[in-house]
């Protein structure tokens, strides 16, 4: 996750006070490791949620299955998003360590 | 587009809460039609068409809310000749509920047509989503 630190700043879209930005120098990090924790944390969330309704509704705890599909959609929506913000933060840096130095 | 919560996110809320309605609206229509020949219920009097009242917060995007089942207190009960019928009156009128299966048919093609279209809506934003990402790559 170190490794990573230096690129925190070109994740633009990363919703972030600017005042954390500039104190996080080279090196210094945590930052966007704690922001990617909390996101995966949250997708992670919502995926136990799609879990937990599904197997509720196969056991036959409830009845209703637009809770399921609520939390299903829910879940793939922001897996989808985290999938791809993923691919680009390993492409930025693939794209880096090929840098000639 | 944030991290943690997607946008449309709010959007599947309200869809959800669309179908819940019209599902719900459905099964009024239901019983409507079930028992459209039922001639007493526990107050003694013919079965009374139920309708659903649904409502919203009006300044806030936060889907339909079921408020609540009513009987239909306006329309008349119907008139029937049966005189054999045990609630038969002395004439040998029997009254019957105000359930009228036409207008039950037309409003059960709403629902599900209007059900539809909450799914629809609920397809399209999972389609957008996947659109706006497609920018990621």
């Amino acid at each position: 996750m170190a490794a990573i630190n230096p690129i925190s700043g070109g994740v633009g879209h990363v919703p972030r006070p600017t005042a954390d930005l500039q104190k996080s120098g080279p090196g210094e990090g945590g930052n966007f490791s704690k922001t990617l924790m909390d996101v995966v944390n949250g997708v992670d969330d919502k995926q136990q949620a799609s879990h937990t309704a599904m197997q509720d509704l196969l056991t036959g705890k409830t009845q209703d299955v637009l809770p399921v599909v609520m939390a299903v959609a829910k879940a793939d929506m922001s897996f989808k998003l985290l999938i791809g913000v993923r691919n680009k933060v390993i492409e930025a840096y693939k794209q880096t360590m090929n840098m000639q130095v | 587009m944030s991290l943690g919560r997607v946008n449309s996110i709010g959007s599947v809320d309200i869809a959800i809460s669309g179908l819940r309605a019209e599902s719900r609206r459905m099964d009024i229509i239901a019983n409507n039609i079930a028992n459209a020949q039922t001639s007493r219920t526990e107050t003694g009097q013919p079965y009374r068409r139920k309708e659903l009242v649904v409502s919203t917060d009006d300044d806030l995007l936060a889907g339909v809310r079921i408020e609540d089942v009513v009987s239909d207190k306006d329309s008349p009960f119907r008139h029937v000749l049966m005189p054999g019928h045990p609630d038969a009156d002395d004439q040998g009128y029997v009254e019957m509920p105000n359930v009228s299966l036409p207008r039950e048919m037309i409003d059960m093609v709403t629902a599900s047509r209007a059900y539809q279209a909450n799914a629809a809506i609920l397809k399209r934003y999972q389609r957008n989503v996947d659109v706006t990402l497609e920018l990621l790559r």
